[in-house]
């Protein structure tokens, strides 16, 4: 049995998904006095007791359940782009905290790729800030890219990694400009949450509480603001009314169906999920799918291509110490016309620790470096590393430094979430997952890890592999102007329910070359404040006419 | 045979330095549990005879570490994150593959594949690694590369959570509340394992 306070009653808000967005969402909505029911699928962990130092069993702060994977570069899916429980993704994210450039919301007019976002820079400048600020980011006086330079709230971290400082000596022999990261992960204490300790888990759950998640800062937040937060909550179906309007949600917990009704339905159910939610609501009205007139949900995915390189040192390095990542460069971040592809990347020096480099040496492919062969994606090249070979490399583990990229990708429509024939244990037709890379991307990756070997090898080490790889996952939900090809507006209230709103990473219109976390975050805050000057207006009127 | 740098080093001797949870976590692996809820004794045995080839490793205890995690993640059945069209769930992948690994061994030698030399095996793995393992009547339906693929990631992801593994890498360990506070290049805090010539 789950104890509910609005079993009974319309609430104004229900929030599908507990994460980034889900969390911003409840807290902003609560504290403006709105009535907010959060539906979580995974649990509701404390991050003393719950979370560990350890690899293998905090593989479950990702979304385990299987989805079908198909394409020519097949995806992985759970702890790599997912996050299952209370926070979401944040809970395990390295907590990169960087703001997309103005070019990012029009590759279409300044590179003739992608579409332009509905929206600019400057609309979401102010909250960048409010992302940034309440939650004291890290980060260096002076950020050289993009529009934003710094400083930030709270002072860059300090000391760093010996892999980061590897990474910023290797850049500077090369004329590339770094930054010690902005990071959501504090540098001095904030809110009665402590500086980092170095402790270099943040993949894992921070355990000190020094990385924010959504788990530790806003859901408490919305809680005491008067939002109900339910975790174990799978939602199963958004329920529609005769009128073509949005009654509020059905879920499931421990076996059993449950209803919320809500005047407005958020989903935050991220990129797989609410594609998967919208095509399985499916009814009468809208065979196709809810808020899908355009055809455009579940298109439009996109990853950042993330391969790692590793290099090896005479001296030890140690790729477990300290935060993950502490030391980035965006010098490669806008298109150069001379690279021969549009778009550009970020690269961060990146800890590792022994699964993860174990199962990345498994996979991993020999490094090509001469120009016009492609460097292998991730769906094709060797055969695995095993036996003597893998347990040999290990043993020089501690000799391993690593640079990863965040690599942008081009939306294609093809890239997309369907539901498969498969079914999984609640009855629901399981997520497949269709991504292929274009041959743009496939030449940014070419050049960046030729970038990354160069940097291991004016570090004075020797590049030895490449592990394709990616990171994150945005879109499949799209905002735009023109109904016809987008899901919803810039606001993301879909074109077809009005109050049916999406917020969160499938909202993208485009990757951008950089983490996107701080942007999900601000795109939350925006259409919080936009729901909340609505509501406001509708209060004024009701007034108004009472008057 | 190359060997570990730090052939002294423990990192279980740091466990009253690490939260109760993570203890219990990384402790339970040392304990020698041979109960099966998913894995027949023999595919166990057949598994006993294949996982240490992917590792490069024979020793007991950390090989029934990884069978013991094989048989939990089959038995809990909580999701693979991702598969691809086409190829079975991973329980129904892993029980056929086993059982065509069983029936390659008898049909090309006779012998159960755990009664077969170390050489024979690894030669019947790397053929299985590339999709040329045969006869197809014994593997069709199996998608071999898929089938080898799920043994090493769940061999792998073990063998390198064991402790005894972790101190021979020289990888640190579970770090909280502790956390580093040495993290220049070269620098060690006093805990962490030294080289040794």
């Amino acid at each position: 049995m789950i104890e509910r306070r609005y079993e009974q009653e319309e609430v104004d808000f229900v929030i599908v998904g507990a994460g980034a967005a889900g969390g911003v969402l409840a807290k902003e909505l609560a504290e403006a006095g709105m009535s907010v029911v959060v539906l979580e699928a995974g649990p509701w962990r404390d991050p003393q007791h719950d979370f560990a130092s350890d690899e293998l069993s905090m593989k479950s702060l990702g979304w385990q359940e299987t989805r079908l994977v198909s394409g020519s570069d097949p995806l992985t899916m759970g702890h790599n782009n997912s996050g299952y429980g209370v926070g979401g993704g944040t809970t395990h994210f390295t907590g990169v905290f960087l703001r997309f450039h103005a070019s990012d919301f029009m590759t279409r007019t300044v590179d003739g790729v992608g579409e332009d976002w509905p929206i600019r820079y400057e609309d979401l400048e102010p909250f960048y800030d409010r992302s940034e600020r309440e939650i004291a980011v890290s980060g260096p006086k002076h950020f050289p890219w993009g529009e934003f330079h710094g400083p930030y709230p709270y002072p860059e971290r300090e000391p760093l990694s010996p892999n980061a400082y590897l990474f910023k000596i290797g850049c500077e022999k090369l004329a590339i400009r770094t930054v010690t990261s902005p990071l959501a992960i504090l540098s001095a204490p904030f809110e009665g949450r402590p500086p980092c300790i170095n402790r270099g888990f943040c993949n894992q759950g921070c355990m000190p509480n020094s990385k924010f998640s959504t788990l530790i800062v806003h859901v408490p937040k919305a809680v005491r603001a008067g939002a109900e937060v339910l975790a174990d909550c799978m939602v199963t179906q958004v329920l529609m009314g005769a009128d073509g309007r949005a009654r509020g949600v059905a879920f499931r917990h421990e076996g059993r169906e449950y209803e919320q009704r809500a005047k407005i339905v958020i989903l935050s159910a991220f990129v797989v999920e609410n594609p998967r939610l919208l095509l399985n609501s499916a009814n009468a009205q809208f065979p196709d799918g809810l808020a899908n007139s355009s055809g455009w949900v579940g298109r439009g995915i996109m990853v950042h291509s993330s391969h790692d390189v590793y290099g090896k040192f005479d001296e030890e390095v140690r790729l477990y110490k300290g935060t993950p990542v502490l030391a980035s460069t965006q010098e490669l971040y806008a298109t150069d016309p001379k690279r021969g592809f549009a778009r550009g990347y970020t690269l961060h020096a990146h800890g590792s620790r022994p699964l993860a480099i174990a199962q990345g040496i498994t996979r991993s492919q020999p490094l090509d470096l001469k120009p016009n062969v492609p460097q292998a994606g991730v769906g094709s090249g060797s055969p695995p590393v095993w036996g003597e070979r893998l347990r040999h490399m290990m043993l020089d583990y501690n000799h391993y430094s690593r640079v990863t990229l965040v690599g942008e990708t081009l939306p294609g429509a093809d890239n997309r979430v369907t539901l498969a024939d498969e079914k999984d244990e609640n009855g629901l037709p399981r997520a497949k997952v269709n991504y292929s890379y274009c041959d743009n991307d496939m030449k940014l990756i070419k050049h960046a890890v030729q970038t990354m070997s160069s940097i291991i090898k004016a570090a004075g080490g020797t590049p030895e592999f490449v592990v394709p790889d990616t990171a994150h996952l945005m879109g499949g939900c799209r905002m735009g102007t023109d109904p016809s090809s987008s899901v919803t507006d810039s606001f993301g209230r879909t074109h077809d329910i009005p109050n049916l709103y999406i917020c969160d990473a499938s909202l993208f219109v485009t990757s951008s070359g950089c983490n996107p976390t701080n942007t999900v975050m601000a795109l939350a805050y925006r259409t919080a404040a936009h729901l909340i000057d609505k509501a406001k207006k509708l209060e004024l009127q009701a007034l108004q006419s009472r008057a | 045979m190359k060997n570990s740098k730090y052939p002294t080093y423990d990192v279980m001797e740091q466990q009253e330095h690490w939260d109760e949870h993570t203890r219990s976590i990384v402790s339970s692996r040392l304990v020698r549990e041979h109960g099966y809820r998913f894995l027949t004794t023999v595919e166990a045995e057949t598994l006993r005879a294949w996982c240490p080839l992917l590792v490069d490793d024979t020793r007991a205890d950390i090989i029934q570490y990884v069978l013991c995690h094989i048989d939990e993640t089959l038995e809990k059945n909580k999701g693979e994150s991702q598969r691809k069209p086409g190829v079975p769930p991973e329980r129904e992948l892993l029980r056929s593959g086993l059982k065509a690994m069983e029936q390659a061994a008898l049909s090309a030698h006779g012998r159960n594949f755990f009664h077969l030399d170390e050489e024979t095996r690894r030669k019947l793995l790397t053929e299985l690694s590339q999709a040329d393992a045969e006869p197809s009547s014994v593997w069709n339906g199996v998608p071999q590369k898929e089938l080898f693929g799920k043994v090493l990631a769940l061999t792998v992801e073990s063998y390198y959570s064991h402790p005894t593994v972790w101190s021979e890498i020289g990888y640190g360990g579970p770090a909280y509340p502790r956390g580093y506070v040495r993290t220049n290049i070269g620098q060690l805090d006093p805990w962490e394992a030294k080289a040794e010539p």
